[in-house]
């Protein structure tokens, strides 16, 4: 339809033109006016409530935390800090009492990171299905069974993610929107399309490493950036720096003795360089430290070192 | 003691038309027999006004009734039929007893008393105004009156048509279920009485004691109830001396009340052989329909389905369908049922089947008035069920941390959450810390290597050193390498790039007395493009492998 003709026809239906036809009351008022849908007033939506946190970056851009009866996509490459915050989400969660589902399409979760990380595991259901079509099912059915938080982590390189119709994700948006649940899904590019309710991207991660020149390199971490591409009909670009730290760096290492659970030393520590109270733990900022209790051989022996609680200290 | 008999008139016809619901207002007739051979006996209403007479062949029949829908005696179907007759019994009493061939008995004691105040839902005038005796044992309102009708309402919702009688004495009360005009009451000390009018074949006697009673010019249980009982006994033995007490209403025989069976079956015999599988789903969901049904009058649900298919010509088929949680959705079961025919198929066209269910409690939850809501026990339950059926019992499950060294390892129970906490807790952020992705199976790499010793190693030297260990060990650990490159791969995953930064090697050993023994030197790298992976080197064989992905 032109100009001229949708002009004529905003003209017809308001009644212009038309005075001299006899009994011609056509339709005057507002509702008979041609509306484009942008000029519309927003549709005044179920009110929105930001119970679940995850991280502060992401809590900082998202003004609180996720909000609900949401599809949030996070996008990011790899090493980007995705699965990082996957799990933060639902160490959130379920330390609150509340009950999440993981559809991991890759099954790349490792469940004493996630254990670290504050996940508590008792109330995650996993599952991993192997494509993309049973994830996004999985997906859908986890959302309608009432689970609070649902992620849905679809790997490193999802085969065939780019062909699933729009149709589905809308339909997982309003699953989700019915039934109050937050859908967290991780890509490594966009899949939702326009179904998701915001978006986030995590930038280029920039390692953090400990020690130069001659010193031992160790991991630290990695700091990314987090974008919030779009809220609803926005695009507010809000960004925030993420820093990530793995759980050696986190503890006081250089100086002075702490306890430490051997969970977070596995699996680098090793009875082979035990010698009397002394244990190598050169993933520890490359320092031997010493194990002032206990010394039973059975504790750091393969057998099971989950309750051993080391009284560690650095030996310079 | 006072007891219900319930009664289902033409019980073969009745469970064959429970099965086979879309017949109910046609002229059907089942048949026992074979062939021509074949004896009609039972027939619907329709059936019978046009002429169809119990002992008629089927020549004889469809001769009178052309359009007559004849059916084979389903012993299946009547056993189901039975089995639901019972569990309605026991749904109101605890102690019921099976009476065999569509007769229930209940112990009424102390009943009417619980349910004189419950609402009626078989309506005021169901039974009544019917045109056979003693109306007057009809036409009065009863505590015990109303609890039948609401047994008989219960029975017709689970498709069987049944009569009630009333009554002190087992017999009493199945001749009372037999009238027409249900339900019948007989008062109490009243039996003899009730039972004078009747016929005598409502006694149900052999048929030679019944031509001598015949021949005495007897026809009515009263005047067999007046002779001599040492004359009758003398006469027609020690079966003439029950027979005469029974028509005076005595019945020493107690309630012999029944255990709950352990689990609950539904099947049917086929009319035709099924070759594929929606029609037998077809059938196959409405058997499961009427099984959920039995199990939720019990407030029950099924925890474990067992399929039983009789196969053409002959042998069968069992399997069983393992549910994670008791669940009562039909829509699960069939697609449950559907999945495993799929999986595998029984090989032959199916002439029968039997579903067979174990019964369970079904999880309850306390709702919340101040926490997080609990998931509903029952969808959770169908929705696990319909996973693990689409998924693999193995994918999905709650997962556990394992003691251990290799990042790997991982463990799957079943998901049971507790319950959550009473009150909300306020939210909180996450720690920040690195995960890793595990890859399982690990990516095998085409690694180049550096040979120049580490200043990690060197510190490793030394720490051997001091352990007594010669520095042997610690030789080759410093292969640093330059640049990854994924073998093997299925083009999806590649890992290629040149290594920025290389950190360790850390030693990893476990198992070494086993069979599968680990022992590595793990590296952490950051590559060209930015990625982080953990890798290793196996010492065993040299080769090396990525495990993990920092993210």
């Amino acid at each position: 339809m032109g100009v001229a003709q949708a002009l004529a026809l905003e003209r017809f239906l308001e009644g212009k033109g038309l005075a001299k036809k006899p009994g011609a009351t056509l339709l005057t008022g507002s509702g008979a006016k041609l509306l484009r849908a942008s000029d519309l007033a927003p549709v005044p939506s179920t009110p929105v409530s930001s119970l679940l946190a995850t991280l502060p970056a992401l809590d900082a851009i998202l003004s609180g935390g996720l909000p609900d009866r949401r599809l949030i996509e996070l996008v990011g490459r790899r090493s980007a800090g995705r699965f990082s915050i996957a799990l933060a989400a639902l160490a959130c969660a379920t330390a609150r009492g509340i009950d999440a589902a993981l559809v991991d399409l890759g099954d790349q979760l490792d469940p004493q990171a996630a254990e670290a990380a504050g996940v508590d595991l008792a109330r995650l259901l996993w599952v991993r299905p192997r494509r993309v079509k049973d994830a996004l099912g999985a997906a859908e059915m986890l959302v309608a069974t009432g689970f609070r938080l649902v992620v849905a982590e679809m790997g490193l390189a999802p085969r065939g993610g780019r062909f699933v119709p729009d149709a589905a994700w809308v339909r997982l948006q309003r699953t989700a929107q019915t039934q109050g649940s937050t859908l967290l899904l991780f890509s490594p590019y966009r899949m939702s399309g326009i179904a998701a309710d915001a978006v986030v991207s995590a930038g280029f991660p920039q390692p953090i490493w400990r020690g130069t020149g001659r010193a031992p390199r160790l991991l630290a971490g990695i700091s990314s950036r987090v974008t919030l591409e779009k809220l609803g009909r926005e695009t507010p670009n809000r960004s925030a720096s993420m820093d990530l730290y793995v759980a050696e760096a986190l503890s006081p290492f250089s100086r002075g003795s702490f306890s430490l659970s051997s969970r977070a030393l596995t699996p680098f520590c090793h009875p082979e360089r035990s010698e009397g109270s002394t244990l190598a733990f050169p993933k520890l900022m490359g320092q031997i430290l010493r194990c002032s209790a206990p010394q039973d051989d059975k504790v750091m022996g393969d057998a099971p070192a989950r309750a051993l609680d080391c009284r560690l200290s650095t030996v310079d | 003691m006072r007891l219900v008999c319930l009664f289902i008139p033409l019980f073969p016809l009745a469970a064959r038309l429970r099965s086979e619901p879309d017949l109910k207002g046609e002229s059907v007739a089942v048949f026992e027999g074979n062939g021509n051979a074949a004896r009609l006996l039972a027939a619907t209403r329709k059936a019978r006004q046009a002429g169809l007479e119990t002992g008629m062949t089927l020549p004889q029949a469809r001769a009178i009734l052309p359009k007559l829908v004849a059916r084979g005696r389903d012993r299946e179907s009547e056993r189901a039929a039975q089995e639901a007759l019972l569990e309605i019994a026991d749904s109101f009493s605890p102690r019921v007893e099976d009476g065999g061939e569509g007769v229930a008995y209940l112990d009424l004691e102390g009943l009417p008393g619980l349910y004189s105040l419950a609402p009626r839902e078989g309506g005021e005038g169901q039974g009544e105004g019917g045109s056979v005796s003693p109306k007057t044992l009809n036409s009065t309102r009863s505590p015990e009156r109303d609890l039948a009708r609401q047994i008989i309402h219960s029975a017709e919702k689970v498709g069987l048509p049944a009569r009630a009688g009333i009554a002190a004495s087992k017999l009493a009360a199945r001749v009372a279920a037999g009238l027409p005009d249900s339900p019948t009451v007989v008062p109490a000390g009243e039996e003899a009485t009730f039972l004078a009018p009747l016929p005598l074949s409502r006694l149900t006697p052999a048929l030679e004691i019944a031509q001598m009673l015949e021949r005495w010019g007897l026809s009515s249980i009263g005047e067999l109830a007046k002779l001599p009982e040492g004359e009758v006994a003398s006469r027609l033995g020690e079966t003439g001396r029950e027979l005469h007490a029974t028509a005076c209403g005595i019945d020493p025989r107690p309630l012999e009340a029944r255990l709950p069976p352990p689990c609950f079956s539904e099947g049917m015999d086929l009319e035709w052989p099924l070759l594929s599988l929606e029609p037998f789903l077809f059938v196959g969901r409405a058997a499961l329909n009427r099984l959920l049904a039995r199990l939720e009058s019990q407030a029950l649900a099924c925890t474990r389905l067992e399929l039983l298919l009789k196969l053409d010509p002959d042998g069968c088929d069992a399997r069983a369908i393992e549910l994670p949680a008791p669940t009562r959705d039909a829509k699960t079961l069939v697609t449950l049922v559907r999945l495993e025919l799929e999986a595998r198929p029984p090989g032959s066209p199916i002439v029968g089947f039997l579903f067979t269910a174990r019964p369970d409690r079904p999880r309850s939850a306390q709702l919340s008035l101040f926490g997080p809501a609990a998931l509903s026990p029952d969808r959770l339950a169908t929705t696990i069920a319909r996973l693990a059926s689409m998924l693999g019992a193995d994918r999905i499950g709650s997962p556990r941390a394992v003691d251990g060294q290799r990042p790997e390892r991982y463990t799957i129970t079943s998901f049971a959450p507790s319950p959550p906490p009473a009150l909300a807790l306020p939210p909180q952020s996450g720690r920040g810390l690195l995960s890793v992705r595990v890859l399982r199976p690990p990516v095998a790499l085409e690694v180049i290597t550096d040979s120049r010793q580490s200043t990690v190693d060197s510190r490793q030297s030394e720490i051997a050193e001091r352990g007594g260990r010669g520095d042997a060990e610690t030789r080759g650990r410093g292969e640093r390498p330059i640049s990854l490159k994924s073998i093997n791969s299925d083009g999806a995953f590649q890992i290629t790039g040149t290594v920025k930064v290389a950190a360790g090697p850390w030693r990893m050993e476990e198992g070494w007395w086993t069979s599968d023994p680990a022992d590595r030197d793990y590296w952490d790298i950051e590559l060209s493009d930015g990625a982080l992976y953990r890798v290793y080197r196996d010492r065993v064989s040299g080769s090396w492998f990525a495990d993990g992905i920092y993210d």
